[in-house]
């Protein structure tokens, strides 16, 4: 079995993902309540195509979800801003909120590196202490794995800024013409 | 989100339909747990009816099986499909779930 890429979270301020040019932008209050309505608010303007099994609302969601949750601790006085751009070949996000940055991201790149090793060894038994990443601040109702699958389906990057108060994505869709899929952009 | 329960001989079938959400996954760990609590010991999860799952939804599938997995009881989910299994395979979760493509196959897994 060949050993798998070992994709890491980041933090950098000049990444070429975090230019707002062109792009749409909403603010929502920090309303656990109504994440996934404000996720619907964004994934609306998103082509049918890339909207492939409600996968693309669902990570919009978590990123949505930590911004409210973990960056601004559900205070509704504040905000969540959004910017994004969808084509048929890509949907870019960023996502800011008010709160401390993510502090334990160099913990989380630690505790994933441990649960890709036991994933490349097939060791079940010990993936199980690897399966959820805890913080302090975490509760029961997180599941400790949404960013573990944003790394994956953000396939053109997942990039903090350097407050890591802001996170920064963009997924690249083939196109399908005539029964071909090409690359995307 | 909608839970029923079957009985299946000693085997206890757990119908999920609706989303496994941010605001109601708990619900089925809450459900699994007080079953525990009745000496339930086999457990099939059945999730045909479920098309959208978060990682709320995957993180109460991993306490109830790792929970289960401790305890030395029996777990199979079943009927994994469409975005609920491209969210497991990005977590890359395929292989630590007792997964099984038939509530049917389910029952001979936890039968063995």
């Amino acid at each position: 079995m060949e050993q798998d890429e070992i994709k890491e979270l980041r933090s950098d301020d000049n990444d070429p993902l975090f230019d707002k040019t062109n792009m749409l932008c909403k603010t929502f209050p920090s309303d656990f309540r109504q994440i996934r309505y404000f996720t619907l608010l964004i994934v609306q303007s998103a082509p049918n195509e890339i909207k492939e099994l409600n996968l693309l609302e669902q990570q919009i969601s978590e990123v949505i979800k930590n911004a409210v949750k973990h960056g601004n601790h559900c205070d509704i006085n504040k905000k969540v801003i959004v910017w994004y751009s969808f084509s048929p070949t890509h949907a870019h996000l960023i996502v800011q909120d008010e709160g401390e940055g993510f502090k334990d991201l160099e913990k989380w790149n630690d505790f994933n590196r441990k649960r890709l090793e036991c994933l490349h060894k097939q060791n079940f038994e010990e993936l199980t202490n690897y399966v959820s990443f805890r913080t302090k601040q975490s509760d029961e109702q997180d599941g400790g794995n949404a960013l573990f699958a944003a790394l994956e389906y953000w396939n053109g990057g997942f990039v903090y800024n350097g407050k890591r108060n802001g996170v920064a994505m963009l997924k690249k869709f083939q196109q399908k013409r005539h029964g071909v899929y090409t690359d995307g952009e | 989100m909608e839970l029923k329960i079957r009985k299946n001989g000693d085997v206890y079938i757990i119908d999920v339909n609706g989303e496994m959400d941010l605001y109601n996954s708990y619900k089925l760990k809450e459900l699994v747990m007080k079953m525990l609590e009745k000496n339930v010991k086999v457990f099939i999860i059945n999730l045909e009816q479920v098309d959208y799952i978060d990682s709320s939804g995957i993180g109460a599938l991993i306490y109830i099986c790792s929970t289960i997995k401790k305890m030395n009881l029996k777990l199979s989910i079943a009927n994994i499909h469409g975005s609920v299994k491209k969210v497991i395979e990005l977590t890359k979760l395929m292989g630590y779930f007792p997964i099984s493509n038939s509530v049917e196959e389910a029952l001979l897994m936890v039968k063995e």
